[in-house]
């Protein structure tokens, strides 16, 4: 690239090459909608926030009435799904399930930002004690398996959704922060920062108002990753037990009451649903995440 | 190769984990007191009886002097009695399950390792073709199916469909027979517990070894005329390795968490099946010796990793 060539002025039906200068979110985008999978998995999703909407207002039968049909009755027209171990509909309690999933995911995706975002940007930006204490917490929560704080914490906390929330962020916060922490120490050198110092912005001026905005891409895509992690843990809670109360449907939990019926070889499909609708959304998240990450941060492309 | 700088380095580390371990157990141990009911609820024992057995374990003392006494006997590896089996010693129980749950990881971790270095491999070299399509959505859906599905399916495909065939070898729905179980009973856990962190090795494989390929020593050994295996495994891998280290924690850790799950649907006697039952029992005495030992067992397989490290790389020094 040492000299540079004169560009050709093409015209075409949509105006002049050079007058089509997009702006980085407009070519992400742009690179996104080009990504079939992605896109794919972005309408399977969206989908499913339909889905878990209309289960707000309507199923097909009650989702905790005990004896809608047959326990164990295989997939029929009346039932599409079949029934559970106490009769329930299987396919009205998988609708109301992804309340459960999208709801912890969401919300932990949320949180894990907030708390994971803010301490990371600080450890960066201030370093020394301020670092070395923030680091020697996130070193800490590394040292135990998330699962288990999970499971102590939500033990400690009660049976509910929102403690399931609190003990999946607790144990999750901390790839987060060590991602912001490290663009926090490559931002603060640069220019822009000095500019806004020796112009006298105070530090959280600068932490929030300048090192995060430009921090945003990699944070962003990091926190689609969350989402899948949060309803993946949730799952090995509810799946161990350690769930939303009973009667909720959740996916985890339908998948362990189903169980046994797999492993006494009668009925595999009280587990069948659930593992398959989990393992999609799963899947759909990583490929969604993949492929943002692919659009708007495409140095880390593989 | 241990130099003074790395014994320091690895000072620091130990000194770490006594904290993890000692600031872990207390949290454990505050929140399992801090439970409603006490240890006894089953056996509903009420009035004086229970003020006896609450005393006889120690259980009426303040949090921080039962937690000393805990620490105290930490030091001498003793980690209590259990209060649902009565007065069972918990340290060498848990020791025998920490054995039989170190058999599983340890299955695990090379199902992971063989399985992702291999598919990383092979996506690698043929990149873009049907063959690295294939293998990458594999290592997608290995990290995106939960294990307890992966383990479902094949409890549902051997155990079920193909349980006439093979007489019993794959036979699932029962707990598996003794102690550490036999080969074969292992071969299904180990597969699906080691699957989902393999997703993850294969990506990682596969990239650094698309980085290394291109580079001018490896085109220098194909001049040569050294065979292509050879150039892959003795030159390009070798290299490559090193970024997969890196997520060797992580994959320890998750096989260590994913051990949890598979052993309570296995029904194997280790110690994640323990961990998840004395949370149920109300046995406090256990599930506080069961945390500090994973948090013993992540600081020292994190450290591992970390030294492991400096030896496929010489240039990493600490």
């Amino acid at each position: 690239m040492a000299t540079l060539l004169p560009v050709p002025a093409v015209e075409y039906a949509g105006g002049t090459l050079a007058g089509e200068q997009v702006s980085l979110w407009r070519d992400g985008v742009r690179r996104l909608r080009r990504n079939k999978l992605a896109l794919a998995a972005a309408i399977y999703l969206m989908v499913l926030a339909l889905v878990c909407l209309l289960s707000l207002f309507w199923t097909p039968y009650k989702p905790n009435l005990i004896g809608t049909c047959v326990t164990y009755a295989l997939p029929t027209g009346a039932h599409p799904l079949g029934c559970d171990d106490l009769g329930r509909d299987s396919l009205s309690r998988l609708m109301v399930g992804s309340q459960v999933s999208l709801a912890v995911g969401l919300a932990t995706a949320f949180i894990v930002l907030v708390i994971g975002v803010a301490l990371g940007l600080v450890a960066g930006y201030f370093r020394g004690a301020v670092d070395a204490l923030i680091s020697l917490a996130t070193n800490i929560f590394y040292g135990v398996p998330p699962l288990l704080v999970a499971v102590a914490l939500y033990v400690l906390l009660g049976p509910s959704l929102i403690n399931i929330i609190i003990a999946i962020s607790a144990t999750g916060w901390m790839d987060m922060a060590r991602l912001a922490r490290g663009q926090a120490l490559s931002i603060r050198e640069r220019e822009f920062i000095e500019a806004a110092r020796s112009g006298g912005a105070r530090a959280g001026k600068i932490v929030f108002g300048h090192i995060m905005p430009n921090a945003l891409g990699p944070i962003i895509v990091q926190a689609t990753f969350v989402i899948p992690a949060a309803i993946l843990t949730a799952a090995f809670l509810t799946f161990l037990g350690f769930g939303v109360p009973p009667p909720t449907a959740d996916w985890g939990g339908m998948a362990s009451e189903g169980l046994p019926s797999l492993q006494g070889g009668f009925d595999p499909y009280i587990l069948l649903w659930p593992a398959v609708a989990l393992s999609v959304t799963l899947l759909a998240f990583n490929f969604f995440g993949d492929g943002l990450r692919d659009a708007f941060d495409p140095r880390q492309k593989r | 190769m241990l130099t003074r700088g790395t014994l320091i380095y690895i000072g620091q580390r130990l000194v770490l984990i006594v904290f993890t371990v000692l600031v872990v157990s207390f949290g454990v141990f505050a929140v399992v007191h801090s439970l409603p009911g006490n240890a006894f609820v089953s056996d509903r024992v009420h009035g004086t009886a229970l003020q006896i057995l609450l005393h006889q374990y120690g259980l009426d003392q303040p949090i921080p002097v039962q937690y000393w006494n805990f620490l105290k006997g930490l030091v001498h590896g003793n980690l209590g009695v259990s209060l649902y089996i009565r007065d069972l010693p918990i340290t060498p129980l848990v020791l025998r399950e920490l054995s039989v749950s170190a058999m599983l990881g340890g299955a695990a971790l090379i199902v992971t390792i063989g399985l992702g270095i291999t598919f990383g491999v092979l996506a690698a070299v043929r990149q873009n073709t049907w063959v690295d399509y294939l293998l990458t959505s594999i290592a997608v859906v290995g990290y995106s199916v939960p294990s307890f599905v992966i383990a479902s399916l094949g409890i549902l495909i051997f155990g079920q469909w193909l349980n006439n065939v093979s007489h019993g070898a794959f036979f699932y729905p029962e707990p598996w027979t003794g102690t550490y179980g036999t080969l074969a009973e292992l071969s299904l856990p180990a597969i699906a517990l080691g699957f989902y962190t393999s997703g993850q090795i294969t990506r990682i494989t596969r990239a650094s070894m698309l980085e290394v390929i291109q580079q001018d020593y490896i085109r220098t050994a194909r001049a040569k005329g050294l065979e292509n295996r050879i150039v892959i495994i003795r030159h390009a891998l070798r290299n490559a390795l090193v970024p997969v280290t890196s997520i060797l924690g992580p994959t320890v850790i998750g096989i260590i968490t994913g051990s949890v799950v598979i052993e309570n649907i296995f029904g194997i006697p280790g110690l994640g099946k323990e961990f998840v039952e004395s949370i149920f029992q109300h046995d406090y005495n256990v599930t506080v010796g069961v945390f500090t030992i994973y948090a013993v067992l992540i600081g020292f397989a994190n450290l591992t990793v970390d030294l492991v490290y400096t030896v496929i790389d010489p240039r990493i020094r600490y």
